[in-house]
């Protein structure tokens, strides 16, 4: 395959990006400054070599840690467990949480082959098992199989000294917390329940 | 190009792309299909946005000739069944009887498919706690039966001679169920299924529900259950719910 080919292929590969859209960023990137497109190679060698996942809660970071865990500022006593990193944001929008994360990286979906192995169910009982942890708030996306996930830690925590919340309904049903607002998550968060 | 417009149950359904869903729905008329539901992640929606697993509703797409993926118009969901988290044990059954219908519903399946898995469904959200694994289980043999592959129980799967329900005898996954004591002597393979088990399988048949003694004999009958489903699979392809219910 020519070098034009396989950046098109590369590039139709990507969300929203159809073969055609692939095709004209590939001549336009031929046609800017080659510093321009030097600078473009470089980012994307720099993202994919440095960013990884926090060594404490799988956060995406340049670090060890992620920006969060190694704030001072935030209560590591109270763990707010999402399904997938992008989730993130969402919850910071709101401004109104001031504990720490875990991302799961999914939640339960059997026929996909997703069980708690290829999730950080792991860790996550691990970091409440070293102390210190009161408080985990389960804020999986309010679907079926986000639920059975939020049940399924529940489950797993129960021998420990923590209490396991789950976000309040309020969320649009069926909604993603990723594309939910500010003043929704806030409300669902203030708003959260002992599971059980 | 022609409207189709149908009873549904999402089995399934993953992202596509930036903003489209693509679903997997039992149908009333249709078998399974696959439709693809365009801006359904976006902010302000569109036709099956925010519809969740094993949600029933009437729905509408376009039928292009020689496609297999057609576009949804609409989804107008009538039941929503959130009650299937209520517990891991109907969320995996659940699960299990999607894949059930994924793996083996052929194109022309009758409606009586439909009817039964949308009975099994709702099942499963009243059963009470301690009834629900063999709601679940029983449910699948009872759609196994739909899909017309039901094993032989009373009848020798090879020779067709009685079986007396006294006795322990092999089931044979391949053979298609029970076999007699000749049959099983000449046909290697199988397991020993206890006559007590063998009772249970055609209460259920029969629409019966009792329940299991304890969680032994419930894995005894999930195991049974993924054993008989694998043999039957033209692909081959592990059955991932049904494994992920086993293990539990
Ligand atoms: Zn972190
Ligand atoms: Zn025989």
């Amino acid at each position: 395959m020519g070098a034009i080919d396989e950046l098109v292929t590369e590039l139709a590969r990507l969300p929203t990006i159809g073969r055609k859209s692939a095709m004209r960023l590939t001549y336009h990137l031929l046609k800017q400054p080659t510093e321009q497109s030097r600078r473009l190679a470089a980012a994307l060698t720099t993202l994919v070599e440095t960013v990884r996942p926090c060594a404490r809660c799988f956060n995406l970071t340049e670090s060890e840690l992620c920006a969060i865990c190694s704030d001072p500022r935030r209560d590591a006593a109270i763990i707010c467990v999402v399904e997938e990193a992008s989730d993130i944001p969402a919850i910071e929008r709101a401004a109104e949480f001031r504990g720490t994360y875990h991302v799961l990286g999914g939640r339960l979906a059997p026929i996909d082959g997703v069980g708690p192995e290829e999730l950080t169910v792991g860790a996550l009982v691990a970091r409440v098992a070293a102390g210190g942890v009161g408080e985990v708030i389960v804020a999986t996306n309010p679907k079926l199989e986000g639920e059975a996930t939020a049940l399924y830690l529940q489950e797993q925590l129960a021998g420990h000294p923590v209490r396991v919340t789950r976000l309040a309904r309020g969320l649009p049903m069926g909604g993603d917390l990723e594309y939910a607002d500010g003043g929704t998550i806030a409300q669902a968060l203030s708003a959260r329940r002992v599971m059980g | 190009m022609s409207l189709l417009a149908t009873d549904a149950i999402v089995l399934h359904a993953f992202d596509y792309r930036e903003t489209s869903r693509i679903l997997r729905l039992a149908t009333r008329e249709a078998g399974v299909q696959s439709v693809i539901a365009r801006g359904a992640r976006r902010a302000k929606g569109g036709p099956g946005a925010g519809l969740d697993l094993f949600t029933s509703g009437r729905a509408q797409w376009m039928v292009r000739p020689g496609r297999d993926l057609h576009t949804l118009i609409t989804f107008d969901a009538t039941h929503a069944r959130s009650a299937l988290a209520a517990d891991l044990g109907r969320f995996h059954g659940a699960a299990a009887l999607a894949e059930l219908l994924l793996r083996f519903t052929p194109e022309d399946a009758a409606d009586t498919v439909f009817a039964a898995l949308e009975r099994s469904l709702d099942a499963l959200v009243i059963a009470d706690r301690a009834s629900v694994e063999a709601e679940a289980i029983a449910a699948c043999w009872a759609l196994i039966g739909e899909l017309g592959f039901a094993p032989a129980l009373e009848h020798c799967a090879a020779c067709q001679a009685e079986l007396s329900p006294d006795d322990d005898l092999i089931f044979h996954h391949r053979a298609g169920g029970a076999l007699c004591a000749r049959c099983a002597r000449a046909t290697p393979g199988g397991r020993i299924l206890p006559a007590a088990a063998r009772a249970v399988l055609i209460a259920w048949r029969d629409g019966e529900r009792p329940v299991l003694p304890d969680a032994t004999h419930a894995k005894a009958h999930r195991r049974l259950l993924r054993e008989f489903l694998q043999e039957h699979l033209e692909d081959g392809r592990p059955l991932r719910a049904f494994r992920a219910w086993d293990a539990r």
